[in-house]
């Protein structure tokens, strides 16, 4: 029942503004892809393309292959979960879930029992009779949610399903969207600015700027790889170092960061003299007593700036002899450094990334 | 200080709003007690001479039935027509986007346009077109009177049909038709009943318009504007009681239901 979808070029211009530009992406069936991006990048307008409630000003969407232009909203196989979940206010709980299923000419007992079993899916049964106007926001939602998934539809969208609800809630929410993804096999396409819902729930993600898709990938490769500047930041990898040079040196490349040499992996293919180098913080160790010796190459010597207590660890900010800086943290039972000292900090491999510096702003 | 101060500005802002009710409602009350009087010369009657013996006589005045049955049958007509003709008007403002301003002002036009000025000219121009003065002529008249009102009644009712709920309608497999049938219609219902009622007393009560377009048979504004002239009997007083308390009671139709509607609970 997992449907497919292609996108190619596709464009979305409101006059001068190009909501959605130039897409290209190769949705699988029965995937779980997620979409992310900061406001106004042009997520719900992409959703909206692939609904049918929009129509591409360039571009062609496809599903399974077979081209969708001209196929209203009511006529595709897609079902959506709205940001503003558009809950019929005239009708009851049931009647909501029911309406796809009643156009379709489904009635009387065989039309109940599948809205008892899409109402017991999000673990609503029994609330069929219920005013929707006085449900809490949590059961709005899988009201929502359950309206869309009796359709049984090949394609799931799900437009920031999870904003405004409260921090338990959310994760709850998000556990019931992986175990019904798995239930319903239906290709789910997720729209969220929130990354966490995105790492654990994807089979693969894209992180959105801006109208362009910056990088398509499984989860772990933004972080082994991220794209550029703009995407690390994205996904939390906040400290990006400019560098002097780089050095290539057999299999080993390193880049010249105010006279250190930085061993780093070359992410994807970047200019040198347009390339920053991004720091995993994951991946720094902070050895504290500046009088370890030096013996591993995969170190860098580096001032503190000041550290800051933060309850279950430190931040420490170090800097480079340039001025640039660093935050590692360091467990709270290990000794602080006092700051004008000098330490060492080891680098595990894949810590330092040199990457494109596209998406920085101009003046870093 | 602040305490004895909010007393006060309340106090000011009830007796102001007291007058004002008074001065709004005591003239159409005067002319109810009025209707009550036994006596021919207008005035309040004393409690103990209360009569509806002029509601009585008015079963034999067939001239004023006539005219009431004549304004019944324009009123009718005229609200199913203007409410019909609104929402058509408001469901194409929803649909536009820049010109939506443009269409309101438009079809809100007529209400400005004074009674005289347009009751003279409608019937200068039905008069060149050889379209003889009838009870249509009138219903024309009033439906450019009405439409305005009924519009802007839909129009606010419609604000409760959110763009997504229509959206979730076509997600779900409705086509236009379904989605105007199934979400627009039951949610704009009571806004329909309402733009339904103030056509039909707009028309009831409308004189200018009227006195210019009306055929053989008069309206009832107009026949007792007639009498009124020619020294008025006190049955018109009773028509009048009596066409202000269907007013009052259709009124208390349209607003009652909402009332005990918000008192029964906090809905949406
Ligand atoms: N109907 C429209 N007319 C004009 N511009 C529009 C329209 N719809 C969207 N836009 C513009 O397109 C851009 C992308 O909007 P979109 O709603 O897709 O953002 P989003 O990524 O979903 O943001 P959010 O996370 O805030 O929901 C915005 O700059 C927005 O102003
Ligand atoms: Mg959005």
């Amino acid at each position: 029942m997992a449907i497919s979808i292609q996108i190619e070029t596709v464009t979305r211009a409101f006059g001068p503004v190009r909501a959605v530009d130039d897409v290209s992406l190769e949705i699988r069936a029965g995937e779980f892809f997620t979409l992310l991006g900061s406001s106004g990048c042009g997520k719900s307008t992409l959703l909206k393309l692939i609904g049918g409630f929009d129509a591409p000003t360039g571009g062609r969407i496809a599903f399974d292959g077979r081209d969708m232009a001209g196929i209203p909203a009511n006529r595709r196989p897609v079902n959506t979960v709205f940001q503003s979940l558009g809950l019929f206010p005239h009708m009851t709980v049931a009647e909501n879930v029911g309406y796809g299923l009643r156009l379709k000419g489904l009635r009387g007992a065989a039309l109940s029992a599948r809205i008892d079993s899409a109402l017991e899916m999000v673990e609503l049964g029994g609330f069929g009779p219920r005013d929707v106007n006085l449900l809490s926001g949590g059961q709005r939602q899988r009201v929502a949610l359950a309206r869309a998934l009796v359709m049984e539809p090949g394609i799931l969208l799900l437009d920031e399903p999870l904003t405004g609800l409260d921090e338990r809630l959310r994760q709850q929410m998000r556990d019931e969207f992986g175990r019904l993804h798995k239930r319903t096999g239906a290709t789910f396409i997720l729209v969220t600015h929130n990354q966490d819902e995105a790492l654990s729930l994807s089979d693969r993600m894209a992180v959105m700027h801006r109208g362009r898709l910056e990088q398509i990938d499984a989860p772990a490769r933004f972080f082994e790889a991220p794209a550029n500047a703009f995407v690390a930041r994205f996904v939390g990898i906040d400290t990006l170092l400019t560098h002097q040079g780089v050095i290539r040196e057999g299999d080993a490349t390193h880049a010249l960061i105010a006279g250190e040499k930085v061993p780093v992996r070359i992410g994807g293919p970047a200019e040198p003299a347009e390339s920053v180098v991004a720091l995993r913080p994951d991946r720094l160790l902070l050895h504290p007593h500046s009088e370890i010796e030096l013996k591993n190459a995969l170190a860098l010597r580096l001032k503190v700036v000041e550290t800051r207590y933060r309850g279950l660890h430190h931040d420490v900010t170090l800097a480079f002899a340039d001025g640039q800086r660093v935050v590692v943290s360091l467990e709270a039972d290990q000794p602080v450094p006092a700051p004008g000292d000098l330490v060492s900090v080891g680098l595990k491999p894949g810590g330092a990334m040199l990457i494109s510096n596209a998406g920085l702003p101009a003046a870093a | 200080m602040m305490q004895a101060e909010g007393t006060l500005s309340r106090l000011a802002i009830w007796t102001i709003t007291a007058l004002g009710l008074i001065v709004i409602y005591a003239p159409p009350l005067y002319l109810l007690g009025v209707s009550f009087n036994p006596a021919l010369q207008p005035g309040l009657p004393h409690l103990a001479d209360l009569t509806v013996k002029w509601y009585l006589a008015l079963s034999g005045e067939t001239q004023l039935v006539a005219a009431l049955e004549q304004s019944l049958l324009i009123a009718l007509v005229t609200a199913i027509l203007a409410t019909l003709l609104a929402l058509f008007a408001a469901l194409a403002h929803m649909e536009l986007h820049q010109r939506r301003t443009a269409w309101f002002l438009t079809v809100l036009l007529p209400m400005f346009v004074p009674g005289v000025i347009q009751g003279l000219a409608l019937s200068a121009v039905f008069q060149r077109a050889g379209i003889k003065a009838s009870m249509l002529t009138v219903i024309g008249g009033h439906l450019l009177w009405a439409l305005p009102f009924a519009f802007i009644v839909i129009l606010t009712s419609l604000s409760v049909v959110k763009r997504s709920y229509l959206m979730a309608a076509a997600d779900l497999g409705a086509g236009r038709l379904r989605q105007f049938l199934d979400i627009t219609l039951p949610l704009i219902r009571p806004g329909l009943v309402s733009a339904f009622i103030f056509a039909f007393l707009l028309s009831l009560n409308e004189f200018t318009r009227a006195f210019y377009l009306a055929g053989r048979q008069n309206t009832l504004p107009v026949v007792l504007f007639g009498k009124m002239n020619a020294g008025a009997s006190p049955t018109i007083y009773a028509m009048s009681g009596a066409i202000f308390l269907v007013s009052v009671l259709c009124v208390a139709l349209v607003a009652g239901p909402a009332l005990l509607r918000r008192r029964a609970g906090p809905a949406e």
